[in-house]
């Protein structure tokens, strides 16, 4: 078991969707201002500023690699290093791991990660040729017209193959998510769906329908990691890390020899020996998602589904409001909306928003500990972090 | 519709026998001497020992599908005019992997588990040559 070092004791947020009005720097600047004022900070306590990739405009990457929220936001000569961390949708993991570890070294005390980009104002066909170079092999696979939602499609025939999950299983993950985002203001499909409609909706790569792919969104959020000693002075809702475990298992798909696991059960093993905790512990899931496939593996690979198959488990409501583990209660990139590196960052701070207690109406009572996944690229690794009211 | 090319592959100073050998319609897969493994795509050093000695063997181009799907819409650019048209992830006889594309009339019918064989196919530019494959239980009918 690790000892605790750090805890998350601030988050900042913006609604997700189509804001062509709202620039990246705006949505950063409101992020950033809101998680350093939730925990009870100045933007001169701030010591390390980690903004994460942004793909939609170089420029604005640009900006974030060379310090410039550091100046906006009043840091100059108080921050000592602004640093991108980049692990395309595994950039939440990674860079919440990256802070626990300067934190724990002593090397920083006031962290501040920000995601802020705006892949849902790329014109269609641009968006759709982005994401089929993140994670995607130019030369033994891009020839192939392979795609981000062919990345879905694959994993999904062969998932479905190995474990016999069901259309309408798979759909249920989506339906699950959006009764979610209706309790999610922050959302963009808020509207009921049903199983039908997913199953009626246009193919687009099979098996995979138009209702089963994530859609493009601005947004923006952002999280302050402190010493877990430090933290109950700072905030009344200290949200500590207890462990993380992680694997890579490919860079191109291709190489990937088992799609229907990738690496969650080894990733899953590691966090919960860091923590001292196991899946009887975990009292909410906060899943990254993108396709329906990927909650369904994670929820295997962690043993979250009382022996079931999570397909079925699913299914079974078990996920939604009202249900024994709510998953992802922001409704995932599925229906809050796909903001690039941000889908995995905005499922990270949902999880750390309801074990503060902030989370309104989808408010999951009695919370003590969440397990938080992601995964980046073509799911090229298997994160999973375990967060928890309580320091040990 | 798009009117922008099909990406193509830019071959390395590695991979380039790969592509040469796709040119001339022979299927090769790249080996370490050293450790005797098969490695699949071409690498500059094996990834298994990091040995510098690699060569390409001949392969008989058969394998099974790992995965597969038929892209029915939403294609990158350059692909609107292929639509329907089918990934997947083959499991060679060597037992390394790679994507490719199965083609044929009865390329919808493919499915995980089913037996292919590696064929060729001239990209855009009449220069490249992708190696694709077909189902194996195809083969002797009207192609």
């Amino acid at each position: 078991m690790k000892r605790v070092t750090s805890a998350v004791v601030g988050i900042g947020e913006v609604p997700s969707g189509k804001f062509p009005d709202r620039s990246e720097l705006d949505a950063a600047l409101t992020v950033c201002r809101e998680a350093i004022l939730d925990a009870g900070l100045g933007p001169r306590d701030i010591d390390v500023v980690l903004p994460v990739g942004a793909l939609a405009s170089s420029h604005w990457n640009v900006d974030l690699v060379f310090s410039r929220l550091t100046e906006e936001l009043g840091m100059l000569r108080s921050a000592k290093m602004n640093c991108q961390v980049m692990a395309g949708g595994a950039t939440s993991s990674s860079a919440l791991a990256v802070a626990d570890a300067l934190i724990a070294s002593g090397q920083a005390r006031r962290v501040l990660v920000v995601h802020s980009d705006a892949v849902g104002s790329l014109p269609k066909q641009r968006g759709i040729d982005l994401f089929a170079t993140t994670g995607v092999s130019e030369e033994w696979e891009a020839p192939y017209g392979h795609n981000m939602n062919a990345v879905g499609a694959l994993a999904t025939a062969r998932y479905m193959h190995e474990t016999g999950t069901t259309e309408e299983e798979l759909a249920s993950v989506c339906v699950s998510l959006r009764k979610w985002a209706a309790l999610n203001p922050n959302a963009m499909y808020r509207t009921p769906l049903t199983i039908e409609e997913v199953l009626g909706s246009k193919m687009i790569a099979t098996p995979l329908r138009s209702r089963h792919c994530n859609m493009l969104a601005d947004g923006a959020a952002a999280f302050v990691v402190a010493p877990a000693k430090d933290a109950p002075s700072l905030t009344k809702t200290p949200v500590y890390v207890r462990g993380h475990g992680s694997l890579v298992t490919h860079y191109s798909m291709s190489q990937d020899t088992d799609l229907a696991r990738l690496g969650f059960v080894e990733a899953g093993r590691a966090a919960y020996a860091e923590s001292g905790l196991g899946a009887g512990d975990i009292q909410l899931a906060a899943i990254y998602d993108a396709y329906p496939v990927w909650p369904l593996i994670a929820l295997d690979g962690l043993g979250l589904c009382a022996g079931e198959r999570a397909g079925a488990f699913v299914a079974a409501g078990e996920t939604s409001p009202g249900g024994s583990l709510p998953m992802t209660t922001n409704g995932g990139m599925l229906s809050m909306g796909h903001t690039g590196v941000g889908g995995g960052i905005a499922v990270l701070v949902e999880g750390v928003r309801q074990l503060m207690g902030k989370a309104g109406p989808r408010q999951v009572e009695n919370l003590v500990n969440a397990v938080e996944t992601a995964s980046g690229g073509t799911w090229m690794d298997s994160h999973v972090t375990v967060l928890s009211r309580e320091a040990a | 519709m798009s009117t922008q090319p099909r990406p193509l592959p830019q071959p390395s100073p590695w991979s380039a026998p790969y592509w040469e050998a796709a040119r001339q319609r022979r299927f090769v897969i790249q080996a370490c001497r050293a450790c005797d493994r098969p490695i699949m795509y071409p690498r500059k050093f094996c990834p298994h020992c990091l040995g510098d000695d690699l060569e390409f063997r001949p392969s008989a181009g058969t394998g099974e599908i790992y995965t597969v799907t038929t892209q029915v819409a939403g294609p990158p650019s350059g692909f609107a005019d292929a639509l329907p048209y089918v990934i997947a992830v083959i499991r060679l006889d060597e037992g390394v992997q790679l994507m490719s594309n199965i083609v044929g009339d009865d390329r919808e019918r493919a499915r995980i588990g089913d037996r292919v064989r590696v064929d060729f196919e001239t990209a855009g530019d009449g220069e490249t040559v992708l190696p694709v494959f077909r189902l194996a239980r195809a083969e002797g009918r009207a192609r």
